[in-house]
């Protein structure tokens, strides 16, 4: 994948840069004063990558850093990539439709951070997704939900229709028990009561005894019928019951998952910044352990995560009236398909796999040291002066171990000095520098073994350097730090680029060469221009030399929202808008440019119009008096269509406005093809209303009629079957010269709008029009 | 006498030897006319183009220095009327060079204009006969009658060099008048064809000709034919079909040349609008 573009949030200085888009070809350059922000852009793209920030980068109102980036995914098939799970309905033909994918790293207040899919569109969808799924959620709770209180108030009815059956069962042992007392009273015959009140009573007793019974009859009925209505409601609300137990379950596993993935990261981060192999082993046996843990806690979170989502199923189905043998079944052929969702962060964190690698450059901390040990290379000894340049060099020549395992000395050497050529040869395409007038440098290494004079090491290898010139040869530390840095760079860079063996890398690098001559902060360039194939190179800088004129669109002027106020927020304008940015931001273009255009006289900041040549400005300035053309025009010749680009960027950097004129035809077409592509970047509309053609006509001299050709320009009465422009190439006749005669006829007052022919009228008529459209 | 006997001989034997050149002659200018004919567009092709239409062709000679050309393109029919400097082989010499100049022109052109496509076609026949304007150099040239006809939007754009077109609409006769230079190097300084444009109407009869008819000898006087006779004709005629019109035109000639020779190459192209 190809980083194409970015915006960053909250960051530093930065507040929001908006979406800013890198140059196509694969160089971008960030200019700027000191302070304005360009080095946060690109530490806030490596923590994009690395995922890892420090706490001075937060903004003071505490707001939480983000970075988007986004990927091309020419070489990516993203559908085969996502192929596990689903994503929603649209997902896929979005990314397609644009060829992209946003990427999104977001940190939370603890300084940890995820990286999720993003994109307003893919967003939109997905907040689509969830809104319809937090709804089905949301119907699906209510239902379990209800199940359970509806068993709940069944349960509650029927305790309340045995409480009452066994209220009825008292009173009807009470009733039962009077009557006893009243029939004994009978029997006894017991005079002081009369025997008619006792009948009465016994009576009475019966009657209520009966009507007990009947209360306790139909109590108990009632309390069957409710009790039986709960035991139906039992079983759907057990498996609502369940369900909501097993979320509760998996929102405990979920919450454990976190805390293990930050313990995780946690131990990650300690490792990444191991000094050496010794802290490395030392961290790596907590990281393991960590991530033994995490895929421990990662199991028993997938396996609770489906346990809810099938037992929600099935409630909500059986709820809704399935029975349950025919969910459960349903269920077992279904399981593969259910929620097989890519959430943004997962689908983020897979896509993610296949970015290309961030490898920042601050400074070259590395530079090529006098010698070191081989064991400190193969032990990856990093805390070694000059470990990393050195790594570089044997990584650029292509050594590995083998190569020093080599006993036979005459072939070894013979194999060194082949690569001494080699390294050298490389080298020298890009460092242009002599020291004297034919000493270019030379790069050297040697195998060599520890004598006796350092006895603990007796007998050990180490690489020597050298950087020879004709006269001397002499020690990396011997020689200029310009040349050192630049040639650990150089090293850098290649051992980069050929690290990845073709797999995409962003090269990130901060103000490189500012120790070095002009002309080798040029050679610089030179080296991004050699691997910008392989790699994209993100840098910064204030050096115009390191600028190149013809190469503007490259550029992102990186400035504070208000000049000279460092509190104020950092923006970034692109090719297009450089003319808003200030002159200070600007300076490095214009220190490359010498004078300041805009205080020309020929050139003012609006309405000029570049033309191809100087003939085809005479013609204009002509016509344009001819035809007393009501817009002021500032007619800028170019010599020829190849020098317009130049033109163009010079316009661009100094913020005047312009219109670009030529013919139709095949350079023509290419410069516009050119422009579009990197000025406008592919805006066909604003291409369209910058850059003019003549309508099907080659040349200027073309759009004259062949009657006014002869008549006006060529002064002859011969028969011109061919067209203006073929016939003077075919009579070698000077353009320029024709052109500026027409100019003086004019400017003399002899030939006027009107004694053109009609057609010649026509073409300039329309020509004029186009121009006005564009034209203040 | 035997003096007499030689030169009778003589006589007779260069007789035969005009006899020989001139059937040589004669055989040569008709495969010519094969040629030339196969040139010109073919009536089934005219046909396809303009429906309603007729030729009437008569060369002076075997061969013809005018000619009738056609092309069409999308909705639009280009048709012309020719009359090249001359009669007979010259004549033809030049035909073919106006046809295979309009031809090369045609195909070139992006916006189809009638008097655009006239003035391509001086500059292609001026530079052919390197003429400069300057004495002493050959005059040769065409009169045309040029027109461009839209079957969609039934306009028709007209560019003549000497040669007028005449139309017909509700029995009056409309006449647009020529420029008054040729195809060719003339007097005065190149100056660029007039474009008329003329919307048609259905049932409008144009004819284009060249001046071969009008300026035909013969009749009782012994006079030209003259452009009014012409015209009065024309209107007589156009309400006929257009194979009848043709052969009113062919008698009426023939009437009224009688026994005088045909003076020049004769050609009328009517058209009727759909």
């Amino acid at each position: 994948m190809k980083l194409t573009g970015f915006r960053i949030q909250n960051f530093r200085s930065i507040i929001d840069t908006g979406w800013t888009y890198l140059s196509p070809d694969n160089i971008t350059g960030l200019i700027g004063q000191n302070e304005s922000g360009k080095t946060s852009i690109l530490e806030a793209l490596n923590s994009f990558f690395t995922g890892t920030i420090s706490e001075d980068i937060l903004r003071s109102d505490l707001s939480l850093p983000c970075v988007h980036c986004i990927f091309d995914i020419i070489k990516v098939d993203v559908e085969e990539e996502l192929n596990e799970k689903r994503l929603p309905d649209g997902v896929i033909d979005e990314i397609k439709k644009k060829e992209n994918i946003f990427l999104k790293r977001s940190w939370g207040e603890d300084i940890t951070s995820h990286i999720e899919l993003a994109g307003d569109k893919v967003l939109e969808i997905y907040r689509g997704f969830y809104g319809k799924r937090e709804k089905e959620e949301k119907k699906i709770k209510e239902k379990i939900e209800e199940a359970i209180n509806e068993h709940d108030n069944a349960i509650r009815k029927s305790e309340k229709a045995f409480s009452e059956k066994e209220e009825k069962h008292h009173e009807l042992e009470a009733a039962k028990e009077k009557l006893t007392l009243l029939q004994k009273k009978q029997k006894a015959k017991k005079n002081g009561e009369n025997s008619n009140t006792i009948k009465d009573k016994i009576t009475e007793t019966k009657k209520y005894l009966e009507e007990c019974r009947n209360f306790h009859v139909s109590a108990g009925k009632n309390a069957e019928i409710l009790a039986s209505e709960a035991r139906k409601l039992s079983k759907k609300a057990n498996l609502a019951r369940e369900s909501i137990q097993a979320e509760k379950k998996f929102l405990i596993n979920k919450k454990e998952l976190e805390e293990s993935y930050k313990e995780l990261q946690k131990y990650q981060r300690i490792f990444d910044m191991s000094y050496d192999e010794k802290e490395r082993r030392a961290s790596r046996t907590q990281l393991d352990s960590s991530n033994e843990a995490y895929v421990r806690v990662l199991r028993n979170y997938e396996q609770s995560k489906e346990d809810a989502i099938l037992k929600k199923i099935v409630a909500f189905k059986v709820l809704s009236g399935d029975s349950i043998d025919e969910v459960k079944n349903k269920i077992k052929k279904e399981k593969p398909h259910i929620d097989k969702y890519y959430s943004l962060e997962e689908a983020g964190r897979k896509l993610f796999n296949y970015v290309p690698e961030f490898v920042f450059f601050e400074d070259f901390l590395s530079l090529l040291p006098d010698r070191i040990d081989l064991h400190d290379i193969h032990t990856e000894n990093t805390n070694i002066e000059g470990y990393k340049a050195a790594r570089n060099f044997l990584m650029v020549s292509g050594l590995n171990e083998d190569f020093f395992q080599q006993t036979n000395n005459r072939i070894l050497k013979h194999k060194i000095e082949k690569l001494n050529k080699e390294i050298t040869i490389n080298f020298q395409d890009y460092w242009r520098q002599s020291i004297g007038k034919h000493n270019k440098i030379k790069i050297n290494f040697e195998l060599e073994h520890y004598d006796n004079s350092n006895p603990d090491k007796s007998g050990l290898p180490y690489i020597e350097f050298w950087i020879k010139d004709r006269e001397e040869r002499l020690y990396p530390k011997q020689r200029s730090r310009g040349v050192r840095w630049f040639l650990s760079f150089y090293l850098e860079l290649q051992a980069a680029a050929l690290s990845k063996n073709g797999s995409d890398i962003v090269i990130l690098i901060d103000e490189p060469g500012v120790s070095l001559h002009a002309r080798a902060q040029e050679d610089v360039l030179k080296v991004f221009d050699n691997i910008k194939e392989r790699v994209q190179i993100i840098y910064t800088t204030h050096s115009p030399h390191l600028i190149d004129l013809n190469k503007l669109y490259r550029l992102l002027a990186v400035q504070r929202a208000v000049d000279e106020d460092e509190s104020s927020e950092t923006k970034i304008f692109d090719a297009k808008s450089l003319t808003t940015a200030s002159t200070d931001t600007l300076s490095p273009i214009y220190s490359l440019m010498g004078i300041r255009l805009s205080e020309q006289k020929f050139i003012q900041k609006k309405n000029n119009i570049i033309l191809e040549d100087i003939a085809t400005f005479y013609y204009m300035k002509a016509l344009t008096d001819m035809k007393n053309f009501e817009k002021q025009v500032f007619y800028l010749p170019a010599t020829g269509v190849s020098n317009i680009r130049s033109l163009v960027n010079m316009l661009l950097g100094w913020g005047i406005d312009f219109l670009v004129l030529t013919g139709t035809n095949k350079e023509g077409d290419d410069l516009k093809h050119d422009l579009t592509k990197h000025l406008f970047a592919n805006n066909e509309d604003l291409a369209n209303m910058k850059l003019i053609q003549f309508d099907h006509f080659k040349s200027i001299e073309d759009m004259f009629s062949t009657i006014d050709f002869k008549k006006y320009i060529l002064h002859k009465r011969i028969g011109i079957p061919e067209s203006n422009l073929e016939y003077i190439v075919n009579n070698t006749l000077s353009r320029s010269i024709l052109a500026s005669n027409f100019m003086r006829e004019v400017k003399d007052s002899k030939l006027k709008w009107g004694s053109l022919d009609e057609e010649t009228r026509d073409n300039f008529s329309y020509l004029f029009d186009e121009l006005s459209k564009r034209l203040e | 006498m035997p003096q007499d006997n030689k030169l009778y001989q003589e006589l007779l034997k260069q007789k035969d030897e005009i006899s020989r050149q001139r059937k040589e002659i004669i055989e040569s200018l008709e495969y010519a006319c094969l040629i030339q004919t196969a040139l010109l567009p073919q009536s089934s092709s005219i046909q396809k183009k303009l429906h309603n239409n007729f030729i009437l062709y008569l060369p002076k000679d075997i061969i013809s220095g005018d000619f009738y050309w056609m092309y069409e393109r999308e909705e639009d029919v280009l048709f012309a009327a020719v009359d090249c400097t001359g009669h007979g082989v010259p004549g033809a010499l030049m035909s073919i060079l106006g046809i295979s100049s309009l031809n090369e022109i045609v195909s070139n052109i992006g916006d189809i204009k009638a008097n655009r496509i006239l003035n391509q076609l001086r500059e292609k026949i001026m530079k052919s006969l390197h003429q400069t304007g300057q004495g002493g150099e050959s005059k040769d040239g065409m009169d045309i009658s040029f027109c461009v006809y839209n079957r969609k939007t039934k306009e028709l754009q007209y560019s003549g060099a000497n040669n007028p077109l005449y139309y017909i609409r509700q029995d009056v006769l409309h006449e647009i008048k020529p420029d008054k230079m040729p195809i060719g190097v003339s007097g005065i300084e190149e100056k660029s064809f007039r474009n008329n444009v003329v919307k048609m109407k259905k049932g409008d009869v144009l004819y284009i000709f060249t001046d071969g008819f009008p300026d035909q000898f013969g009749g009782p006087e012994e006079k030209k034919f003259k452009y009014k006779p012409f015209k009065n004709l024309l209107l007589e005629i156009h309400n006929k079909n257009m194979k009848e019109q043709r052969e009113i035109l062919f008698s009426s000639f023939h009437a009224w040349k009688r026994d005088f020779e045909q003076i020049d190459d004769v050609l009328i192209m009517g058209v009727r609008i759909d």
